[in-house]
């Protein structure tokens, strides 16, 4: 972006080119399918996916329990659930060599999907 | 020869100021710029052969010069980058069946262009400050999930629903931005989108449509907020031709 389209900058410049850096820099979010490495492409692929659910269970399992609706014990074996979930992500992901960048989908116009 | 369209104008009776404007510009790989017109809307066009088109930065970059240029002397709708035809009988007949959408697309633009706002903010600190600030509020300091003692899993769900809370603090704090920005625009009579939480520092990408002599008025605007959040980091940029705002699924 040249320098004549910025009308108000409230920061530095370095700061700001590091932030559309982050936003635009997709590389490690794309999908790289091939016969070479269909293996992990699709090992990627629904690990993103689970990831994604995983993650919306854990946001509503967190509004039910802000909400008050669980007993003690049900909250005791959510807790237990959840964290048996994250620790099989990580061995997951350890497993296809993922990070947790790289589970992050860049969908272009409508942004990451995590 | 297939054409690559860079955009859709208005041209009407302005055929001779547009040719002349594409003479001196070249499209992508120094191609010839063509106009393609039905009715007084125009498709700028180049050849191009769909094989060899690579999308890379520097192609990306020609496209949007050229769309820029013609944005500067005419109204224009911005086609998406690889937007390719088979012929320019095609583009045509296009041009004829999605007239009416065209020229109600042209209007809603016209004399007006697009800037964006991206507001930044030191994520952990300004999540500290919610945090310090929501326990204030309601005086007490946050609650447990629960009264289980000595529990791997409650310890869990505790740090789990403190992430929570934050990420909910943090979307009522955005959008309690996003209606200040709004209140303010709103004497600008700007059409607006808002995204939020792109990443953690990229709390709010904001774009407006608005008139094209209000550009000041919308610095102004800017600044004032600045000065309300000045904890935040605002970048306003534009003109910029109305990618955001046209709207057409092409038939």
């Amino acid at each position: 972006m040249s320098d004549n389209k910025i009308l108000f900058n409230s920061g530095s410049l370095e700061k700001f080119s590091e932030e559309i850096g982050k936003l635009t820099n997709n590389e490690e979010s794309r999908l790289k399918l091939g016969p070479d490495n269909a293996d992990s492409g699709l090992a990627k692929l629904v690990l993103t996916l689970v990831e994604l659910i995983r993650k919306l269970v854990e946001k509503q399992a967190m509004r039910r329990v802000d909400g008050g609706s669980l007993t003690e014990d049900e909250i005791e074996r959510l807790g237990e659930t959840l964290m048996k979930l994250e620790l099989k992500m990580e061995e997951l992901k350890k497993h296809f060599n993922l990070s947790d960048r790289d589970l992050n989908i860049n969908l272009g116009p409508l942004g990451n999907l995590m | 020869m297939e054409k690559m369209i860079y955009s859709i104008l208005s041209v009407s009776k302005n055929s001779e100021k547009l040719n002349a404007l594409l003479v001196g510009m070249k499209g992508i790989s120094g191609t010839d710029l063509k106009a393609i017109s039905f009715d007084g809307i125009t498709a700028v066009v180049s050849d191009v052969k769909r094989a060899d088109l690579i999308t890379d930065r520097s192609n990306a970059t020609e496209y949007a010069a050229v769309i820029e240029n013609l944005a500067q002397q005419f109204t224009v709708l911005p086609m998406r980058y690889g937007s390719i035809m088979e012929s320019a009988e095609l583009i045509n007949k296009m041009l004829e069946r999605n007239y009416h959408e065209f020229q109600q697309n042209l209007q809603k633009v016209e004399n007006k262009n697009e800037f964006g706002l991206k507001i930044f903010c030191d994520s952990e600190k300004l999540k500290s400050e919610l945090r310090i600030k929501s326990e204030a509020d309601t005086q007490t300091p946050e609650k447990p999930a629960t009264k289980i003692k000595n529990s791997v899993y409650k310890d869990y769900v505790d740090k789990k629903l403190k992430e929570h809370r934050l990420e909910e603090l943090m979307l009522t704090y955005v959008d309690s931005v996003i209606a200040k920005i709004t209140g303010y625009l709103d004497r600008l009579n700007t059409i607006n989108k808002f995204k939020k939480m792109a990443t953690d520092t990229n709390i709010i990408n904001a774009v407006f449509l608005l008139d094209k002599e209000r550009k000041d008025a919308l610095i102004h605007v800017t600044e004032d907020l600045k000065n309300q959040y000045p904890a935040l980091n605002f970048v306003l940029t534009g003109p910029w031709p109305p990618y955001n705002f046209v709207e057409i699924a092409i038939k």
